[in-house]
């Protein structure tokens, strides 16, 4: 199961901190990412946008003569050299007629609390090596109305990875009720892999509470605590060329040439920077399902001219999650998320009178989440494949399995037994409404920008989209988010 | 015992025998610790909370020296949940956390005095041993400032397994005599470190971190 040709693909910590932090992160630019003033200047300098600073305490004095009063209502308070979220307040409003403000699980902390917050955090108890600190009290992002919707209390940050000067991979880290309205995937916030190339959201992770190892992962497909749970792949990210620019921006200005950039998406300012981390982790993997190392060879030595370049190459290397040379995919073809395509009946004969009939136009929805594209049932029906669905509904297969490995188990049982319909070449497993299932696979003659070609197809239940095309079919083609929702 | 010229020539010149033993023991024991790390990929205290646990273990012996992290883990556990409700700076509250950690040792010591519980040499127990595993628990509250329960049980587990594991090497008479009469296995020791700090491979914990990347044959290579 696990080829050492796919291992070598994935990075690992030893050789981030060997091969792309020590050799490319040079001291001084390292100090500059763990110290949140210093790069807050630097952010500012260069003309990108971060959270205001209201205040900064350097000592007990300037803690005593702080004006309370002069504070908006909500405002954030951090250590400047704190890690991993540690010693982060967020403080949403203020209790009405009292010196005491509203937390994200809707409690509360008084001044006092506040106040031995803030003096542990200038004794270094949040900060790396337990050094005394700097306190921070800054902005608080507002929440982009349509990421709201995914997120439980918090503000959900995108995280970006660049290497010289590309961006290389990206996710969103999504608030839920059980990380307490906070992004740290440790306490549980979601992870979902973002397409470079066009913003759209792909797979989604969350740390298993239940497992004994921290950083194990489980598949999910929508958000897990919400009122009304959201599907959580096919997501287009607002201003995401701006981001990837604002990302590639703070890289080149900090002169860390392996870095995390941070970036949340605030709903008067737009995208704004958190911070940047030299050391950035390796959950994002999980989150894209794809290796960094690969990605990150594949950029070592191209000569980067500008930060357009480098999106450009990123978009031409990654996106689509694609693999190939900038050469090879600058002739793509361009295909919509709503893509036209024509669907060939199973009983289509080219070269014939009835040629026509046995085939129609439709509309195909282009989903990166997916990676075999699919087909719903009545389609499925349509077209040719009704005694292929009723042989398969012969063979009893369980409604619903426990786990990917109990559906990989039947699948594997099934393909060692003679076929129960030659139509079906194989079984896939999949999320249907939450469910493990196990679905036929068909081959289907498809034509998508003028080009004809067998579609392997997993036939669904029926959904909002007829068709839907998976990345394994898009590897020819860029997609065009411009039209995504119209 | 007969050593070899040249150890026989270090006790000779002034060394103890017993200093000279814990330096090599530290030398395996922080080996371990730097395997455990880089090729395991298991968290610990730092390199001197293993070390100091292991040594301490080698003079209460196993047994004892866990009963003794138990009582100092579940104490801190304690006391820290309830100090965290009162009001008070960071350092004042470790400060009180070890005077309760040291009141409810001495009550452990008369329970055992008079129950026995399977410890009755624990009047013979060093004091040095028992103040270096109680040590401990400013390494996990400092943990658990910062991180989650759960990590930070996790991380003093592994602490501890590693600990244990040193403790049983470095108390193998086998082991402690031929390291004696071979020391050529100290630069061997600083060789294999180095080749440690060089990997760049995948830890043993990044396979199961990264399972369901390597799973999908479809995912890695894009």
């Amino acid at each position: 199961m696990w080829g050492n040709s796919r291992f070598s693909d994935i990075l690992g910590l030893n050789r981030r901190n060997q091969e792309y932090v020590r050799p490319f992160n040079p001291p001084s630019a390292k100090r500059l990412a763990d110290n949140k003033i210093s790069t807050k200047k630097m952010l500012a300098r260069e003309g990108i946008n971060a959270p205001e600073v209201y205040k900064i305490i350097k000592n007990r004095k300037q803690l005593a003569f702080l004006d309370w009063e002069s504070l908006p209502k909500g405002f954030v308070v951090k250590p400047n050299q704190g890690t991993g979220g540690n010693g982060i307040l967020v403080l949403y409003g203020k209790k009405k007629g009292e010196l005491a403000w509203i937390r994200p699980g809707g409690g509360y902390i008084t001044k006092k609390d506040l106040i031995l917050h803030i003096e542990n955090i200038l004794e270094g108890q949040f900060s790396m090596g337990e050094r005394s600190d700097i306190a921070i009290i800054e902005e608080r992002v507002k929440n982009d109305p349509f990421l709201k919707q995914y997120s439980y209390k918090g503000v959900p940050d995108l995280r970006i990875i660049c290497f010289n000067q590309v961006p290389i991979m990206a996710m969103m880290r999504i608030p839920t009720k059980r990380s307490n309205g906070t992004a740290n995937l440790h306490s549980g916030a979601i992870c979902t892999g973002i397409d470079i190339g066009t913003g759209i959201t792909t797979y989604s992770m969350q740390m298993n509470s239940k497992s004994l190892f921290s950083d194990t992962y489980e598949m999910i497909d929508s958000t897990q605590d919400l009122k009304i749970n959201k599907k959580l792949s096919g997501i287009q990210i607002p201003n995401w060329d701006n981001i990837l620019e604002i990302a590639v921006r703070c890289q080149k200005a900090s002169k860390l040439g392996y870095v995390g950039v941070d970036i949340a998406i605030d709903a008067e300012k737009g995208p704004v920077v958190f911070e940047l981390n030299a050391r950035p982790g390796l959950g994002i993997q999980v989150a894209n399902q794809a290796g960094l190392r690969w990605r990150l060879e594949k950029v070592k030595g191209v000569q980067v001219k500008s930060i357009k370049h480098g999106i450009r190459v990123a978009k031409n290397l990654f996106g689509g999650e694609i693999e190939g040379s900038i050469e090879a995919i600058s002739g793509r073809k361009v295909v919509n998320i709503n893509e036209k395509v024509t669907l060939f009946y199973k009983s289509y004969k080219a070269n014939t009178k009835d040629e026509n009939k046995g085939r129609e136009v439709t509309r195909a929805f282009v989903d990166t989440g997916n990676l075999t594209s699919r087909i719903s049932r009545s389609y499925a029906s349509r077209i040719g494949y009704f005694e292929t669905l009723k042989r398969f509904e012969y063979i009893k297969c369980p409604k619903q399995f426990e786990s990917f490995k109990d559906a990989q188990s039947y699948i594997d049982e099934y393909s060692k037994n003679s076929g129960t319909d030659v139509n079906i070449i194989r079984l896939a497993k999949l999320f249907e409404d939450g469910k493990i299932v196990v679905r036929p696979v068909i081959i289907v003659k498809i034509k998508i920008s003028g080009e004809i070609k067998d579609v392997e197809m997993i036939i669904t239940d029926d959904t909002t989209h007829s068709i839907v095309l998976g990345r394994s079919d898009l590897k020819d083609y860029l997609i065009d988010t411009s039209k995504t929702f119209k | 015992m007969t050593y070899t010229p040249f150890t026989q020539w270090l006790l000779n010149t002034g060394i103890n025998q017993q200093v000279l033993e814990l330096l090599l023991a530290v030398m395996v024991l922080a080996t371990i610790v730097s395997v455990a790390r880089y090729i395991i990929g298991t968290k610990s205290y730092g390199i001197y909370a293993p070390i100091i646990l292991a040594i301490a273990y080698s003079y209460t012996g196993l047994r004892y020296g866990l009963a003794i992290t138990l009582v100092v883990i579940l104490t801190t556990l304690f006391s820290y949940t309830i100090l965290k409700k009162i009001r008070m700076h960071y350092i004042a509250r470790i400060a009180v956390n070890y005077c309760l950690l040291a009141i409810l040792l001495v009550i452990f010591f008369i329970i055992v005095k008079k129950f026995g519980l399977g410890l009755e040499n624990m009047p013979y127990i060093s004091g040095l041993a028992v103040i270096s595993i109680a040590a401990i628990s400013d390494f996990f509250i400092k943990q658990y400032v910062k991180k989650s329960f759960k990590t930070s049980v996790l991380i003093l587990f592994s602490t501890v397994a590693i600990a244990a594991l040193g403790w049983f090497v470095i108390t193998r008479d086998v082991v402690t005599n031929y390291m004696l009469n071979n020391l050529w296995i100290v630069p061997i020791l600083i060789a294999l470190n180095i080749l440690v700090g060089q990997f760049t491979g995948l830890r043993i914990k990044d396979l199961f971190r990264f399972k369901s990347v390597i799973s999908n044959k479809d995912n890695v290579g894009k």
